[in-house]
């Protein structure tokens, strides 16, 4: 495996990823593996993927380079930093994965990214404690933020390509149904649906909660009503007069496009 | 699955809940009472089982675990005893509970909490601002040495 002396740069920035990729003939999914220089979490899947299409390939006449990932063996060491890193200041680290990145990658490499910022931001987290407990300053408390916006992210994309296909299979434009109901103070709103294990009219407290209003409250959405109009033409008529004050200061300026 | 987890109802019959992408994240801590040396002390997040911690662990550190034991541990205000603290817009404030696993490894392995900060003698650059800073603090702390003529004996006497 590459040296592990080099920085965990590699593994989070994009700019320092010379990744190089193996690719057979046989299918675009099952064959592109990519694989970081230097520091990298090599999990089982690559070198099962990789056994199973060189197997089938020895009858292709295609260039077969015969390559061994060694499975990380570090165990707890994971939860702490390169002991290179150890009593530094500062340590290097690279720009966070943007989602524009993240959607150019398919759905294993997203699923294995996921564990290895998951891995990351338990070594920060560790790493931020113990400088808690010792009175220390944490060096670059910046990666925390780079980790939780990357996380983010790539949830962000995988949520999009769930819902897309979703939408594409089903036409359903929510994951968790649900439905517009009223609440007690006569408030439209859009309910989720929860599970559960009995039907509603034998559930006794989802009987409590009372998805209509009462007929008391009628003279209330009424006075609601008309404070939301009143606040309404007050602040349209506080725009329509600051506007004419300006149009008398600045008579050449443009009216405000809305 | 994502940030806000919803789990599905479990009956019996239902196959096995299976999590992808857990968004749960654990933190090593050093031991507060003296623990054996088999056993690695963690805070997770206050959804977290047993057995969640155990298949956490073997599945992606791929670490043996034994037992795990839980607790939860209530955040203690700094004074302890008041709850009366409040920040600047007059809110009641309380830290976060937090939960506390040991996890007892297996196959006899042990486990000591590294030193993460030791001391490094650290050289500034030439010619930089901290170089120079350095060097007027060492000029300063010289400058306030008693004379080494005197053999250590202070200067309040005369002679």
């Amino acid at each position: 495996m590459a040296a592990t002396s080099a920085g965990r740069v590699l593994t989070l920035c994009r700019q320092f990823q010379n990744a190089f990729r193996i690719s057979t003939t046989l299918s675009a999914q099952q064959s592109t593996v990519t694989l970081t220089k230097g520091r990298s979490y090599p999990h089982r899947l690559p070198s099962t993927l990789l056994s199973s299409s060189w197997s089938c390939n020895l009858d292709l006449a295609v260039q077969c380079r015969p390559l061994h990932t060694t499975i990380s063996r570090r165990g707890l060491e994971e939860f702490f930093d390169i002991p290179e890193n150890w009593g530094e200041a500062t340590v290097k680290s690279g720009a966070p994965w943007t989602a524009k990145q993240l959607r150019t990658k398919s759905n294993e490499d997203l699923h294995k990214l996921w564990y290895v910022l998951l891995k990351e931001k338990n070594m920060l987290l560790t790493i931020e404690q113990e400088s808690k407990r010792q009175g220390q300053q944490m060096p670059s408390p910046e990666r925390l933020k780079k980790i939780d916006r990357s996380i983010r992210r790539l949830d962000t994309v995988v949520k999009e390509r769930e819902n897309a296909l979703r939408l594409l299979q089903t036409g359903q434009e929510r994951a968790r149904p649900g439905d517009w109901r009223k609440d007690v103070f006569g408030r439209i709103y859009w309910y989720r649906f929860r599970e559960h294990a009995l039907p509603w009219y034998m559930n006794r407290r989802y009987k409590r909660k009372r998805f209509y209003t009462p007929a008391f409250v009628a003279p209330h959405l009424r006075l609601r009503l008309e404070k939301y109009l009143r606040a309404k033409t007050r602040k349209q008529k506080k725009e329509s007069e600051n506007q004419a004050v300006l149009k008398e200061k600045f008579p050449q300026m443009q009216a405000k496009s809305q | 699955m994502a940030s806000r987890l919803i789990y599905p109802l479990y009956q019996m019959g239902n196959p096995q809940l299976r999590i992808f992408r857990p968004p749960f994240f654990l933190t090593l801590v050093r031991p507060g009472k003296e623990q054996p040396p088999d056993v690695v002390q963690f805070r997770i997040p206050m959804v977290m089982t047993k057995f969640d911690v155990r298949n956490y662990v073997e599945k992606i550190y791929n670490v043996p675990v034994g037992a795990v034991r839980t607790r939860i541990q209530y955040a203690q205000p700094l004074v302890i005893g008041t709850n009366k603290k409040r920040n600047h817009l007059n809110q009641k404030v309380k830290r976060p509970d937090y939960k506390v696993a040991y996890v007892q490894l297996a196959q006899q392995q042990t486990f000591e909490f590294p030193d993460i900060f030791p001391k490094k003698d650290v050289k500034s650059a030439e010619g930089s601002v901290e170089e120079m800073q350095e060097k007027f603090m060492e000029d300063e702390e010289q400058r306030q040495k008693p004379d080494p003529r005197r053999g250590g004996v202070t200067e309040w006497f005369g002679l």
